[in-house]
């Protein structure tokens, strides 16, 4: 009575089906069973998503000061403020003679440590944060913190040309080094990207991800070289901050805006080193996991 | 516009957690390697449903409806067996998802049809379209949050048929919105199947499924009981909720041990007990009756409940009551009528009752309803029907 199946696959059924599966580009025909996805097909199937990648970026970008006055001018102001009173702060409390004028050494370093940040606490919670979504609807779940990462461009760009402006105002002057800057953002985008893959997932079993991720924060800004320059920091911390993914970045950062001497090689290895074993992880994970993350939300 | 879908033994497990899985949790469980409880979703499911086909699957709730519509959407992956997908899904199983409070209603189509697998430019083509099905010209740039629930129902719709799906998976998301409306989306769901799409409708609203679905499939605990015509699916499905019914049966405050009823079934002109019938039908509720004791005069009543659950007609013969009862006898009593309603499941419920000598009347058993659906006429809609004719004037 029942009408079943016959076990061969549809193509060699024959008849209609065969050539719906000719007819329709690969991209519309889903296959699914119980196995891994390969890094390839998890990498074209992000990329068939960058559209949506933008999109959302986008809505985050916006959607997050769409209902005060002053709108995304609050992008600016706020780490503008932020700066303005840590300089102050740190000017008077500790005498720290730095390549540029203070503000602009800060302020630099909370360029990055505020894309760093925010895109992290984001971006590890946003598969579980956007359930609403990954409930109802089918895109790889590798797009969500990805678009965490996106989505902080926007401020990020906003904060260095601040810095350039400050560096203008404060009579520092900018050189070509500010070329460096554009290494230093793939690098800087490159490991929150796998940073945030990686927690992301590992979220959605873990819920503890989200204050841990906040705890180490708490702490970290101050293994990072935004107040002080790396040289600065006593010997036997300089090796944590060292370690810390975050320094070889900021460094790079400061090196594109002050110049200097070029000592931040060893920092921006390390940042590297753990930019690739996040990296691989992230595949790993997104690979085995992409498909049943749903189940647990 | 093609479309079809291959399932091939099919089966999601799924880990029960207690709780949250703590990361605490996990290292103790990897430690003492001890197994979560699991749970088998849907097991051993093979199904196949074509171009141009709507197929309907019904089943009580926990049977697996859900659980087979993430899967066939790619929300999660099966656990054994092959899940095979051709043509772009549109999954209607929440219409206007993403949709955010503060984005006007413009910004909210490109945001929804981008997470549809629509491209920007495909948007733009058909975005005169989407605001004139979803009828809110007037309100596309207002934000969202002051559209009432059905503008936003419609609007989620309207992006999701104008993405010209191959397959639509539609869940209970036609149950909210004005009737009109409703019979809009019917209309286009139709549309799309007929140019080749394939529709998997998954409902508890039964006369919807029988509207739409010439196959409907059951599931039951996890597996198809039942996939062919959808008048025997819904039939077949009814029996399964009555078997549960009967086991929870015995509410009503009863005369015990006076007299059982031993069966208790709804039967056609043939004599083949059924749950589901074309309208206009003459059936025969027929309970089987065993006599514990003495009784002067007996009778049945006949209720029928409608679709909402409430008693649209009761008839007993209490005013002309059987002939009399001896303990130990046996007999079977029977009531014809005409199924003459439209679409529906109604409950057909009988009880056995008594006349004492002082004129009090006692309920001596009242076994558990019969589900029956009725296949109603075409555009026949309310509570009983009045056997409309329509005729045009000279």
């Amino acid at each position: 009575m029942g009408h079943h199946a016959s076990p061969t696959p549809a193509c060699e059924g024959g008849g209609v089906t065969c050539w719906f599966a000719m007819s329709a580009t690969e991209t519309d025909v889903l296959r699914l069973s119980n196995s891994s996805a390969s890094p390839r097909q998890l990498f074209a199937s992000v990329w068939e998503c960058r559209e949506l990648i933008t999109t959302l970026a986008r809505k985050e970008f916006f959607v997050r000061y769409r209902r005060s006055s002053l709108g995304v001018l609050w992008a600016a102001g706020l780490p503008l403020i932020q700066a303005t009173v840590l300089s102050i702060v740190f000017s008077r409390v500790v005498r720290i003679h730095t390549s540029t004028s203070y503000p602009v050494f800060v302020f630099t370093g909370m360029a990055v440590w505020t894309y760093f940040t925010s895109t992290i606490t984001a971006g590890s919670t946003s598969i579980v944060d956007n359930s609403g979504l990954t409930n109802k609807i089918y895109f790889p779940r590798a797009v969500l913190p990805l678009v965490q990462a996106r989505a902080n461009l926007y401020g990020l760009a906003i904060n260095i040309l601040i810095v350039f402006a400050l560096a203008i105002g404060f009579g520092d002057g900018l050189d070509a080094h500010i070329l460096i800057l554009i290494p230093a953002t793939l690098l800087l985008v490159l490991l929150c990207s796998a940073a945030v893959l990686t927690l992301s997932a590992l979220h959605v079993y873990f819920r503890d991800i989200r204050y841990v991720v906040q705890a180490l924060f708490t702490g970290l800004l101050y293994l990072t070289p935004v107040f002080l320059p790396l040289q600065r920091y006593p010997s036997a911390l300089r090796h944590v901050v060292l370690a810390n993914p975050a320094t070889g970045i900021v460094q790079l950062f400061h090196y594109a805006i002050a110049g200097g001497a070029a000592d931040w090689g060893h920092a921006v290895l390390i940042s590297g080193a753990w930019t690739v074993a996040l990296a691989i992880a992230a595949v790993y994970v997104h690979c085995s996991r992409d498909r049943v993350l749903a189940d647990l939300l | 516009m093609s479309g079809s879908i291959v399932v091939e033994g099919v089966g999601k497990q799924y880990v029960k957690y207690h709780d949250q899985p703590m990361l605490a949790h996990a290292l103790v469980r990897l430690a003492a390697r001890s197994r979560t409880d699991r749970l088998w979703a849907l097991r051993g499911v093979d199904l196949r449903i074509d171009s141009g086909e709507c197929v309907g699957v019904v089943g009580r709730n926990g049977s697996g409806k859900s659980t087979l519509l993430q899967l066939l959407g790619g929300i999660t992956a099966p656990t054994e067996g092959t899940v095979t997908v051709y043509g772009r899904v549109a999954p209607l199983i929440s219409v206007g998802v993403g949709f955010h409070p503060e984005l006007t209603g413009r910004d909210n189509v490109f945001l929804n049809g981008t997470i549809l697998g629509m491209s920007r430019r495909d948007i733009e083509r058909r975005f005169d379209a989407i605001v004139d099905f979803a009828e809110i010209d007037d309100f596309i740039d207002t934000p969202v949050k002051f559209y009432s629930s059905g503008m936003q129902v419609r609007l989620g719709f309207a992006v999701a048929v104008q993405a010209d799906p191959q397959v639509l998976l539609v869940d209970e998301v036609l149950a909210v919105g004005d009737f009109a409306f409703q019979m809009k989306c019917l209309k286009r769901i139709d549309e799309i199947r007929t140019s080749g799409a394939s529709v998997l409708l998954v409902s508890h609203n039964l006369s919807m499924v029988e509207r739409l679905c010439r196959r409907t499939v059951v599931l039951h605990e996890g597996t198809v009981r039942y996939d062919g015509p959808t008048l025997e699916a819904i039939s077949t499905l009814h029996a399964l909720l009555d078997d549960e019914a009967q086991v929870q049966a015995g509410a009503v405050e009863v005369v015990p041990n006076v007299a059982d009823v031993t069966e208790f079934a709804i039967c056609n002109g043939s004599g083949t007990p059924v749950n589901a019938t074309p309208t206009g039908e003459r059936l025969t509720a027929r309970v089987s009756v065993a006599a514990h004791r003495d009784i002067e005069r007996p009778f049945v009543g006949l209720t029928i409940d409608g679709p909402r659950g409430d008693a649209i007609f009761h008839q007993g013969n209490r005013s002309r009551p059987f002939p009399p009862l001896a303990a130990g006898e046996r007999r079977v009593y029977e009531v014809t009528w005409n199924a003459q309603m439209p679409t529906g499941t109604y409950g057909v419920r009988m009880h056995l009752g008594s006349i004492a000598a002082d004129d009090k009347i006692a309920i001596l058993s009242e076994p558990a309803p019969v589900t029956l659906f009725v296949q109603g006429k075409l555009d026949a809609h309310g509570v009983i029907d009045v056997e409309a004719d329509f005729a045009a004037g000279d």
